[in-house]
């Protein structure tokens, strides 16, 4: 079921939550509403469930408008990050309840329950309460709640913040198991951008209420387009240089670096800033026209690469990263070398990549 | 340990913070029960305590095989029932009404302690004028709209004045069981109810399957108190009715006091006493075991 959002706008009072959001969820992908916290993506979530009103704008599943619609006839099934599971009730019973409300035979709901508790490796729980089961078994029993009725569309916010890191990982990909199992349209809310890294067909970043960019997970990473989304996709967090832009050139203290070609339009003297990630920096034994040279401040160890901190002139710093077997020491002298294909640059008044066009 | 390291200790500290508790508990609770409880073997006239004698079950043996004992019990139960009954199904419909943010909520409820705080001598009072028969404003009112078309005598018959001591009683605490509901209520996780939405439950649904199971420890705790404190009541029966007409609303606080006081059979008194507390504390242990209090896991 294909979900779009046209001109979706939410005031709290007077507070604005969400502008204009425009976004077309594809029919049986994965998509995630990707923001740092308070951004409004739960907002944006319980909207198309059905729990929270619209103040403006319209939602529609597949052709139909549902913007009157009550959650229980929209054919959604939903997770909830404190998983909500129904305490008085046993596993049975919760993962059965959504059929039972709706007066589905016995013998379905058995059956039902029986086939999502095997998918989920949950049937031996399935006679205790929530209060006796781990966070990772509330979890799954929660998923499996939301899947026991087949739903069309897949709601799930922050599921996994509540797991220890390494179950985190499992799990991430046990969900997308699930998603492409289930069929359903699936619409994910994360503020880990690992997490919508790795699990995505496509991301819709969000910024205090404005979908700053919508694409798919390689899109997001290597085309930002603008300063919010090249700094909040990536880890280690991209390197970010002010500066203005000469004849095809950035201009940074005083050194000159070579850049891509810019169809966004360039004005004499731009004001930019230069964007690149540290997985893209490398070091040079001498210094040239395309490197910046600096002193190591901080090595970290990260498994098998190094992080480096580079204290530039000026104030600023930047971080690289290399290979853990490279030795590097604080208070080297280093020249950085820049790649001219791997920078982004963006507009400094607006934020947007000049890169794009 | 010295005597220097005591004060100081921590045991000491605590001791001296409980010392007024217990002292207190001594003097206006141990002391007493453990008095009726010994007077409840004597036969003692408080006119003539120079024939105060030790009589042994004698008087346990009296109250008995005494017909009003049993028509106490049986009025208190009924009172007690019913005022439970109605103060929690009015007490939990407040509690629901009031936890909506609707505008003049904080109003109303401040507005819900007023019955608690007004002393219950001058309640009793006020009640008898709105049910006089002739002058009272509740049988203007009914006269007037034309529900009724003669005076009804409110407190002069049987069935009317033990109405209307229920209705005195479910008017004054029925707060109290709005309190407790409403704290609980805002504690309720919303995220259930959006569950609940999105399974597909309707209004009722889920009331019965979220809220009401959220109650049902709030609602064991307050059943318990108020059972206790309904079953024991005696101000309010006495000063409304005095237990009549006859004997039609006597309960055994006041079956209790007026063998004390006007039949001077202080140690019958006291045995019925004993009796009440008796029934009060298996009834409440019974109770809560099959309520399940406490076997809950959170
Ligand atoms: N019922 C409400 N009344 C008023 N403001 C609200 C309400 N619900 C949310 N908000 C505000 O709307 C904004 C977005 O909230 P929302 O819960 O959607 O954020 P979020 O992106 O899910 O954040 P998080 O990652 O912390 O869960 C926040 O600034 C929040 O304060
Ligand atoms: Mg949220």
């Amino acid at each position: 079921m294909q979900v779009s959002l046209t001109r979706i706008n939410k005031r709290f009072g007077s507070v604005q939550v969400l502008k204009d959001v425009d976004l077309v969820f594809p029919s049986r992908k994965f998509v995630t509403l990707l923001g740092p916290s308070g951004c409004g993506k739960t907002t944006l979530l319980r909207m198309i469930a059905g729990l929270e009103d619209i103040t403006a704008g319209s939602i529609r599943f597949g052709e139909r408008e549902v913007n009157k619609l009550a959650p229980r006839d929209r054919n959604i099934a939903m997770v909830f990050q404190s998983y909500a599971l129904y305490p008085q009730m046993s596993v049975r019973r919760n993962l059965g309840y959504g059929l039972r409300v709706r007066g589905t035979p016995k013998a379905d709901i058995e059956e039902a329950v029986g086939r999502v508790a095997r998918i989920l490796e949950i049937d031996h729980l399935l006679d205790r309460k929530p209060a006796q089961l781990s966070g990772g078994q509330r979890q799954r029993v929660a998923l499996g709640r939301a899947m026991v009725r087949k739903p069309d569309i897949f709601l799930m916010d922050e599921p996994l913040s509540n797991l220890d890191a390494k179950l985190r990982v499992t799990m991430r990909g046990e969900l997308r198991r699930f998603h492409l199992d289930l069929d359903a349209t699936t619409i994910y809310v994360t503020h880990d951008q690992l997490e919508a890294m790795t699990m995505s067909d496509l991301i819709a970043v969000m910024h205090q209420g404005v979908v700053q960019q919508f694409g798919t997970p390689a899109e997001v990473y290597s085309q930002p387009a603008n300063v919010f989304v090249a700094g909040f996709i990536g880890s280690p967090p991209m390197n970010f240089l002010p500066g203005t832009i000469d004849a095809g050139r950035f201009t940074f203290a005083d050194a000159k670096l070579p850049l891509p070609a810019l169809p966004g339009g360039v004005k004499p003297a731009h004001a930019a800033i230069l964007g690149v990630r540290p997985q893209d920096l490398i070091f040079e034994g001498t210094p040239a026209a395309d490197t910046l040279t600096g002193t190591i401040s901080l090595v970290e160890l990260l498994g098998s690469e190094k992080l480096v901190e580079v204290n530039l002139s000026g104030q600023k710093r930047m971080s690289v990263q290399i290979h853990a077997d490279m030795v590097v020491n604080m208070g080297d002298r280093v020249h950085v070398k820049f790649d001219p294909q791997r920078v982004h640059v963006f507009d400094t008044e607006s934020g947007r990549s000049l890169r794009a066009g | 340990m010295s005597r220097l390291n005591f004060l100081s200790s921590d045991r000491f500290v605590g001791l001296v913070f409980i010392a007024p508790f217990v002292v207190t508990a001594l003097v206006f609770m141990v002391y007493p029960i453990a008095e009726a409880v010994r007077m409840s073997f004597f036969s003692y006239n408080p006119l003539r305590p120079d024939l105060t004698s030790f009589v042994g079950l004698a008087n346990f043996e009296f109250v008995f095989s005494d017909p009003l004992f049993w028509d106490s019990f049986r009025q208190a139960t009924i009172w007690t029932l019913l005022s439970i009954v109605f103060q929690t199904v009015f007490g939990v419909s407040i509690a629901l009404l009031l936890h909506r943010a609707l505008f003049g909520m904080a109003f109303f409820r401040g507005l819900l302690l007023f019955p608690y705080i007004v002393p219950t001598v001058v309640i009793a009072l006020i009640w008898r004028w709105i049910f006089n028969p002739e002058i009272g404003v509740v049988n203007h009112f009914l006269l007037w709209v034309g529900l009724i078309n003669e005076p009804v005598y409110w407190l002069s018959t049987p069935t009317m004045a033990m109405a209307s001591t229920i209705m005195l009683n479910v008017w004054k605490y029925t707060p109290f069981v709005v309190i407790c509901v409403l704290a609980r209520l805002q504690t309720v996780p919303l995220e259930l109810y959006d569950a609940a939405k999105v399974d597909g439950a309707g209004v009722i649904r889920r009331f019965l399957d979220v809220t009401l199971p959220q109650l049902r420890e709030v609602l064991i705790v307050v059943i318990v108190f108020r059972t206790i404190w309904t079953f024991n009541k005696f101000e309010e029966i006495y000063l409304l009715t005095k237990g009549g007409p006859g004997t039609s609303t006597f309960n055994l606080a006041v079956y209790s006091f007026e063998q004390s006081m006007a039949n001077l059979r202080v140690g019958v008194g006291a045995a019925a006493g004993v009796v009440m507390m008796i029934m009060l504390l298996v009834g409440s242990i019974v109770y809560l075991r099959i309520a399940g209090f406490g076997s809950e896991e959170k």
